[in-house]
């Protein structure tokens, strides 16, 4: 090992440290100086656009054809025949190759269309700088320096960067003319069978991109290396053909579809969601992964309740789901559970739900005169006290530091839920009874949300967190409402946590830290706060994302840590915000345009937008 | 405020036309192209493959390694990590298993029972993998063992020392087998514990005792199990304290044991925290060795402020005796790891060790498959070899058989093994 | 009796630590009203890169001399603290100043996340705690006290003075100076501090710098007296340092420095006296926190919350 304590080696290290710094900045600079530049530029030329896009298609298709890396890296040959020359197999393109020559040939096809091609090239630009950042990075930062994607003296591989420069002339023929054209609006008055086949067909599709998604770079680990890269590369491009499909108006439409159709769809969703067992991503480990998902996403949305709706900020949250998942273990029969009876899994989640109510009540009744961010800290607090509690077996219910393990799965005539599951010829992995009873379980907690969010119960909580004081000038009886937003949240969170109690097989206190806390809070917000999918998405986007980033272990963390901040960067408001919502938070129009697209552009936040808080 | 580009009709309708039909070729063209075509494969060998020496023409098998990689507890589950591939580096260049080459797989599990949960799941999804070694924490043992189980991979921990994850809740007085798959390397808390205490109480004459445990699964059980023997010996436990699990400032808890005047401190815990204790014990005047588990006999717990007669048991002769052991840690060191083979290295050494040996003996030559499984487990438990910890042999139970213990004590900034023996009862 | 003072010291000791750190807090919530749950972690970092200082950049000759190792490493943690506590008010908060009001929060954990996590992948050997240099400034003085033996180390007694003193230096300078008057016109209404010539980014910035300064000096301070540093500290006293900066009242110089050391005292005394112990004196914190609250929504010295428009 090297002496690392010794004079002057600090220096050298700073200096190393200044240095990226500088570069990282020059590089940053120059990106802004170029786009500063380049932007009014081509704001006053609108006919840019067509030779910039072609441009960009042509270089983006000849950058799928050229090789990519030029050596086989210390992990093994980078994926999809990343090092083969220049048409040496042109028409065996895979992946992300092959990503790229779709891009390519998209832009310039939609060059030619009646569409809003700006939107459109935006979009692709915006997935092939994605696609093109990460291919480049990941070889360089796998061992291979800057030589794995130029030259290392003998061989050429340049596909890398030829994307990214096809990249930034999609993104700057989009800008020609300075503004992007309207989404194009889609005729919502289709005839009901038709609408049925288009939501069918979309909803198929999703669960297909979905399975993908998952099963992308296979299941990783060391037979496959490269996994991670494989399935960001993957999303850049999906995101990009998402963006592209949006442009044009199909998404905007076929969400109206289905907002006209909402039963139709609940339940054409419900059928695709009981399918995914069906797809390539039918594996024991996303089966489980996507039961733990669940579990999290029915919490998520029993949170958004307290924090969505009626703007009451939680940061102990896990805790209710603790408290669940230890009933629900203390009726299980489980050997070391502190209650001697066992009790059916139906009665005990019920049980698990209540108990958590009540604590919800408590816990929400400081709310009666705490407000704000002094209402966080109680919270916050309270979910310390109960993880201490657990931690000291208070009342001999919660094993301490024992934990209570070897809860026995859930089982139903005579089937125990952690076993496969054979129906008739067919196969299904272990684990899918659970995601069955998780996605019935998160289905019902949507349906009670939905309906809270719109009864007057739900448009209480919607004007306490707008202003209480108005509210309350209203007649609405503050207290009452936000103490029964406590304790319904934690009712849900309670019943998520007597199937977490059951599908982990051991409840420990170490389960329900802080750190659980945020990640719920997390899906909350990166959803859309209120919103119903939304929490669904950031849980699903929370679990999911760690999974397929277990390629870069160590930088697990750090990596989730960065996509908190990206997101809230760039999108503030969730994936998926509320439609209420929409206007006041996000500087967006009721159509959901972003006001920056209706050209009141404001480059300097902080100054002068209007916005309520 | 929003532009439109005007066109007159006529023109529009004109282009339109024309251009939808080239799209539709350009399209269908390119993805025909995509679609169809040579299938070369790409030249050069796969990388990574130095030893070429070694048939490993029948591919690759995997053993998986469940710890922690990210987060506070890492130091730890790196040392695990680092331990169990150079277990495996070691075989591939002796040829150990011929015809495969043995690769480890590392799931973090972030020392929480769902991540260990989904790591346990991804690894046992595949048929490669043929034995995982792991894990660190107790409570993630726990809910990794059922689903190993029902795939019948073979578990062996370097770390686990709850009794009852082997010998069920009723261990000392009922013990049943709880999982067939599952073995360990390290001594259990009920090994340790006494065996300290009657060290602690008998050689050393300590006969007031303070007992400060971190409230984890590893450190309360040990000290546990170290009380009802000191009293048993005849010592008296004159105060019992916790500290938070991720607290630093000891001056409280010091403050509480203090006044009962103990002459010794039992330390249920790990070296992160024990060190500084001891330090801080000093500091406030109270100059009393502390003991530990093997959690703190680690060289770092005398640089954190571990002090000159401060003790710590672990499993197995001392190491300084040991062949294998000398072995090991030269071969950690001339790999250049990042990190420390940390408290438990030398144990996952032994468990990957463990695995590999049984995996040569169930293929003897043959190729790998499912149903191989049971064998492997078979030839697990009746494994029996020289490790870098000692003796590595399992009983019934799936506790590890070597029952020898090391007392060390801190003489001149560092371990030196003061008593070996075994724990009679 | 011994007992009794020695946990009032020891009270103090992590009182003092925590009011340094609690007064970062404070300052920017008062201003932006963002719970910078990163600030925590500036701690963190300012006690690496005062070992940081002392181990790679300071010759060895220095070191031995605390006179002189002692405010370069001071400085070395402060400079540290206070450029990260900038670059992120610039690059992480900043931009979304006018964002949904939980957005920040978000970004704030995210912050402490990467933080925690690139120190322990950056800095060598910390995945474990990394012990401090202790051959100096570490002198223990016992006396005798009724009916028992007192002690207190000097890195104790640096801890409760320089608490005291850079807390009544901020609050002279809030009260006093052209800067401190900006900082309570813009923590009052930004919009009319505008109006009034105050530039409010200077100012922000400005807090960030005090509190990071601040938590820099902690650090340092820390590692010296329990001669380590580890990454997990900033979450641990980041969370008492918020409890404190809450409980006095968040906005509020006094409130943080007499919220820090309640916590600490009540840390200490609750594990003596307290039913349950050591491992009860969180629980003890928090309910006192809650029962403050309870009576006093705006903690003991805030102002009570305005409506905001």
């Amino acid at each position: 090992m090297k002496e690392w304590n010794e004079y002057p080696d600090g220096w050298v290290w700073l200096g190393q440290i200044l240095l990226v710094g500088a570069g990282i900045a020059a590089v940053v600079l120059l990106v802004r100086l170029l786009w500063r530049v380049a932007t009014p530029y081509l704001a006053e030329r609108p006919a840019l656009d067509r030779p910039l896009g072609i441009a960009g298609g042509v270089v983006a298709i000849i950058g799928a054809l050229l090789p990519w890396v030029t050596f086989v890296l210390n992990d093994g040959p980078y994926p999809d025949k990343a090092t083969l020359q220049f048409f040496d197999s042109p028409w065996a393109l895979s992946g992300f190759r092959l990503h790229t020559l779709i891009i390519g040939v998209l832009a310039i096809a939609v060059v030619f269309l009646p569409l809003p091609r700006r939107r459109v090239l935006r979009a692709l630009g915006w997935g092939s700088i994605g696609i093109a950042l990460v291919n480049i990075l990941f070889p360089i930062i796998d061992g291979g320096g800057f030589g794995a994607i130029t030259s290392d003296g003998e061989s050429f591989a340049f596909g890398g960067i030829a994307t990214l420069i096809a990249a930034v002339l999609l993104v700057f023929a989009a800008k020609a003319g300075g503004v992007l054209e309207p989404i194009p609006h889609w005729k919502s008055a289709v005839p009901t069978l038709v609408a049925y086949a288009v939501l069918v067909v979309s909803f198929v599709v999703l669960l297909l991109v979905v399975a993908m998604l998952l099963n992308s770079g296979g299941q990783g680990g060391v037979g496959n290396p490269y996994a991670g890269p494989i399935f960001l590369s993957l999303l850049a491009f999906l995101a990009g053909v998402l963006g592209a499909l949006h442009a044009i108006g199909l998404t905007t439409w076929i969400s109206a579809l289905s907002d006209k159709h909402k039963w139709f769809s609940v339940i054409v969703l419900l059928v695709v969601a009981l399918a995914l067992p069906f797809t390539e991503a039918g594996t024991d480990y996303w089966m489980t992964t996507a039961a733990n998902i669940g579990v999290y996403a029915a919490t998520a949305i029993g949170l958004n309740i307290v924090v969505g709706l009626a703007g009451l900020l939680d940061l102990g949250y896990v805790a209710f789901l603790g408290i669940g998942a230890f009933v629900a273990a203390n009726f299980s029969g489980a050997a070391a559970a502190a209650v001697g009876i066992e009790l059916p899994f139906v009665v005990a989640a019920l049980i698990a739900a209540v108990v958590a109510g009540i604590f919800g009540a408590v816990v929400g009744s400081p709310t009666l005169r705490v407000r704000g961010d002094y209402l966080a800290i109680v919270t916050l607090a309270f979910g310390e006290i109960f993880k201490k509690a657990a931690q000291n077996n208070i009342g001999g219910l919660t094993g301490g530091a024992n934990a209570i393990p070897n809860v026995p799965p859930v089982s139903a005539f005579g089937q125990p839920f952690d076993q496969p599951l054979t129906i008739g010829s067919v196969e299904l992995p272990s684990g899918v009874l659970y995601y069955v009873l998780i996605i019935v379980l998160v289905a019902l907690v949507m349906v009670v949300f939905a309906n809270l969010k719109n009864a007057r119960i739900g448009r209480a909580w919607i004007a306490i967190r707008e202003d209480e004081d108005a509210a309350r000038a209203m007649g609405i009886k503050t207290g009452q409402a936000k103490i029964l937003a406590f304790l319904i949240g934690a009712m849900l969170a309670g019943l998520a946590g007597a199937v977490f109690a059951h599908k982990t097989s051991t409840v420990a206190y170490d389960s329900f830290q802080f750190i659980e806390s945020v990640t719920l809070l997390a899906a909350v917000i990166l959803g859309g706060m209120g919103s119903i999918p939304g929490a669904v998405l950031g849980a699903a986007l929370l679990l999911v994302l760690p999974e397929k980033l277990r390629e870069f272990a160590d930088y697990r963390l750090m990596l989730f840590g960065l996509a908190l901040v990206l997101i809230m960067r760039f999108r503030p408001q969730g994936l998926v915000p509320d439609r209420h919502r929409r206007a006041e938070l996000a500087n967006e129009g009721a159509e959901g345009v972003p006001i920056e697209e209706l050209n009141v552009h404001d480059d300097t936040p902080g100054d002068s937008k209007a916005v309520t808080r | 405020m929003l532009t439109r580009i005007v066109r007159t009709k006529a023109e529009k309708g004109h282009h339109v036309r024309n251009q939808t039909v080239k799209a539709a070729v350009l399209v269908a063209g390119a993805l025909l192209l995509a679609a169809c075509g040579t299938n070369k494969t790409e030249s050069g060998s796969g990388g990574g493959n130095n030893n070429q020496s070694c048939d490993q023409s029948k591919g690759t098998l995997v053993i998986g390694v469940i710890a922690p990689q990210s987060g506070g507890l890492s130091a730890l589950g790196l040392g695990i990590k680092n331990s169990a591939s150079l277990a495996a580096d070691q075989a591939n260049e002796k040829c150990v298993v011929p015809g495969y080459k043995l690769q480890v797989q590392t799931e973090d599990d972030q020392a929480t029972a769902q991540v260990g949960a989904q790591a346990a799941t991804r690894l046992s999804s595949n048929a490669n993998v043929v034995g995982v070694v792991g894990t660190l924490n107790s409570s993630v043992a726990q809910s990794v063992q059922p689903i190993l189980k029902g795939k019948n991979i073979v578990q062996v921990s370097p770390a686990n020392t709850n009794p009852s994850l082997t010998r069920g809740a009723e261990y000392g007085t009922a013990p049943k087998r709880q999982f067939e798959t599952y073995f360990r390397v390290c001594a259990t808390d009920d090994l340790q514990g006494p065996f300290a205490a009657k060290y602690l109480v008998g050689k050393a004459g300590k006969k007031s005792i303070a007992i400060i445990t971190d409230g984890k699964t590893y450190g309360e059980g040990l000290a546990a199990e170290f009380k009802k023997q000191a009293e048993k010996d005849g010592a008296k436990i004159v105060a019992t304290a916790k500290v938070g699990e991720k607290d630093t400032d000891f001056s409280g808890v010091i403050g509480t044991i203090s006044g009962s005047k103990p002459d010794a401190v039992y330390y249920g815990g790990e070296y992160p925290q024990a060190g500084p204790l001891s330090k801080q014990l000093k500091d406030a005047g109270l100059d009393i060795p502390v003991m530990g588990g093997d959690g703190i006999y680690d060289g770092k717990y005398i640089e954190l402020g571990g002090k000159e007669g401060d003790l710590a048991t672990s499993v197995g002769a001392p190491t300084d005796t040991l062949e294998t052991a000398k072995a090991f840690v030269s071969a950690y060191k001339a790999k250049a790891y990042k990190d420390d083979f940390s408290a438990y290295g030398a144990f996952s050494y032994d468990a990957t060790n463990a695995i590999i040996g049984a995996l040569a003996k169930t293929l003897s030559g043959g190729d790998w498959s499912d149903a191989k499984r049971a064998d492997l487990i078979k030839n697990v438990q009746s494994y029996s070899a020289e490790g870098a910890t000692g003796e590595v042999k399992f009983d019934e139970y799936g506790d590890s058989t070597n029952k020898l213990l090391t007392v060390y004590k801190v003489s001149g900034g560092k371990w030196v093994a003061d008593e070996t023996g075994t724990f009679g009862g | 009796m011994a007992t009794l003072l020695q946990q009032l010291i020891n009270g103090l000791v992590l009182g003092g630590l925590i009011a340094l750190i609690a007064l970062g807090y404070t300052m920017v919530y008062g201003i932006i009203q963002l719970i910078n749950f990163a600030h925590g972690e500036v701690f963190m970092v300012g006690g690496f890169a005062s070992l940081a200082t002392y181990r790679y950049f300071l010759p060895p000759s220095w070191r031995s001399d605390w006179w002189l190792a002692l405010p370069l490493m001071a400085i070395g943690g402060a400079v540290v603290a206070v450029v990260l506590a900038v670059v992120m008010e610039r690059f992480a908060y900043r931009p979304l100043r006018n964002a949904p009001r939980l957005a920040p929060l978000i970004t704030a954990l995210g912050v402490s996340v990467i933080l925690k996590e690139v120190v322990r992948l950056g800095y060598p050997g910390a995945t474990a705690p990394v012990p401090f240099p202790r051959a100096f400034v570490d002198q223990q003085y016992r006396f005798e006290f009724f009916d028992g033996t007192v002690s207190i180390g000097s890195t104790a007694i640096l801890m409760i003075v320089v608490s005291i003193i850079g807390a009544i230096v901020l609050q002279t300078y809030i009260s006093r100076s052209r800067m401190g008057r900006a900082m309570r016109a813009t923590a009052q209404d930004p919009d009319t501090a505008r109006l009034m010539g105050v530039n409010p980014n200077r100012t922000i910035v400005l807090t960030f710098t005090i509190g990071g300064a601040l938590a820099g000096l902690a650090g340092v301070l820390y590692g010296i007296h329990i001669t380590n540093v580890d990454t997990e500290v900033g979450f641990l006293y980041g969370i008492f340092a918020f409890t404190a900066a809450v409980l006095g009242g968040v906005g509020s110089i006094k409130g943080a420095v007499i919220g820090g050391f309640a916590i600490g005292l009540i840390k200490t005394l609750s594990g003596q006296y307290f039913p349950g112990g050591t491992q009860y004196d969180l629980v003890w914190i928090f309910v006192l926190l809650i029962v403050v609250l309870v009576f006093r929504p705006q903690g003991l010295f805030g102002e009570p919350e305005r409506v905001r428009a």
